[in-house]
């Protein structure tokens, strides 16, 4: 199901997939009022000096926001900042509380699984989990 | 985290023999951690798989696709609407994930890549060690941070046996320390000597049958 990283980014794959939520993640994109409970409730959000780009609304609002507003047409340097914001800044531990009743984890899920189909993945450890030959090639975060 | 490895190639061709139309689901959970069944495993196993299909004029196709978490029911309820075009799935998740999915979806048959092997520690990338097995009435308190269940051979709750080796080791084998000397010289270090002086009762092992637990908030 996913094109490899090099390729052309496919709108119209990206369209069908955010289509098959379309009418509840666009709903609950409208709904968030921007209370910032999601962001107490965030470990990461906490233990990163609260930085605004650990917020579960805005790495939902960055990332799947996004790609419903420009109906799936982002260029592939944008998947892999939206790579970053839902892979780095998440760790899907199901935390985040809504106010309103959102469903953040689903949200983010979704968006993995969309930048999965481009080649955007998360890969455990980030840039590690390959040999150590490798490793050494790609350079290492930690 | 639970750890797993894959199985042999020949083993997974085996289960998926006769299906036309396969997909398969990693887990980006403990499978992945564990370089296992996570983005990167799916992938390798799908090149594997469709190498062996064509060299040997096979019409099966196989595609792929990443549940986060496949012992979790929000998670596992994203295969609904695409899973259903398959006739037959390989899970790379640990045994839950893939008796999760199976549950969820009981017309599909659904087929482990893994063997699950144990809850362990990562020491370091690609190196894991078995520290718990679930047993239910841990004793870690009392045994200095050392699992009796897991690291002694016997699972002794009120070691040592007789066996102990030079060196610290256990008698089923000298490349196994024996747990309750560990537990001795760490208990020594703590002050906490006593607690090596004491009987214990013998434990209900509560792991035994399927485990259940609801928590009171849930209720």
């Amino acid at each position: 199901m996913s094109t490899e990283k090099n390729n052309p980014v496919d709108h119209k794959m990206i369209k069908e997939l955010l289509d098959e939520k379309k009418s509840k993640m666009k709903l609950s994109l409208a709904a968030c009022a921007s209370c910032s409970l999601c962001a107490e409730s965030c470990f990461m959000f906490n233990i990163y000096d609260q930085k605004p780009e650990y917020m579960p609304s805005y790495k939902v609002i960055k990332s799947l926001g996004v790609l419903y507003r420009k109906q799936g047409k982002v260029s592939r340097q944008t998947l892999e900042k939206m790579g970053d914001l839902v892979w780095k800044n998440c760790v899907l531990c199901g935390r985040c509380y809504c106010a309103v009743g959102i469903d953040i984890p689903e949200m983010l899920a979704f968006t993995r699984m969309i930048c999965r189909s481009q080649g955007v993945d998360g890969v455990y450890p980030h840039n590690l989990g390959a040999p150590p030959a490798e490793c050494e090639a790609l350079g290492s975060e930690n | 985290m639970v750890k797993s490895e894959i199985k042999s190639i020949e083993e997974i061709v085996d289960m998926i023999a006769g299906y036309k139309k396969v997909l398969n689901v990693g887990c980006a959970g403990c499978a992945s951690v564990c370089l296992a069944g996570g983005q990167r495993e799916v992938k390798q196993l799908n090149t594997k798989l469709q190498f062996h299909f064509k060299s040997n004029n096979i019409s099966t196709t196989v595609d792929e696709y990443m549940v986060e978490r496949q012992c979790e029911t929000q998670f596992v309820e994203s295969l609904k609407g695409r899973i259903e075009k398959y006739d037959a799935v390989i899970s790379m998740a640990c045994g839950a994930g893939v008796q999760y999915v199976a549950e969820h979806f009981p017309e599909i048959p659904i087929f482990p890549a893994l063997n699950t092997l144990f809850i362990g520690v990562n020491k370091e990338i690609g190196h894991y060690e078995e520290r718990c097995q679930s047993c239910g009435d841990c004793v870690l308190g009392l045994t200095g941070g050392i699992c009796p269940v897991t690291m002694c051979a016997k699972s002794l709750f009120n070691g040592p046996c007789g066996g102990p080796q030079k060196g610290g080791k256990c008698e089923v084998s000298m490349d196994i320390d024996c747990a309750w000397v560990a537990i001795y010289e760490r208990l020594k270090k703590q002050g906490r000597l006593d607690n090596i002086h004491k009987i214990y009762e013998t434990r209900a092992w509560k792991s035994q049958g399927q485990g259940t637990l609801t928590l009171k908030e849930y209720q």
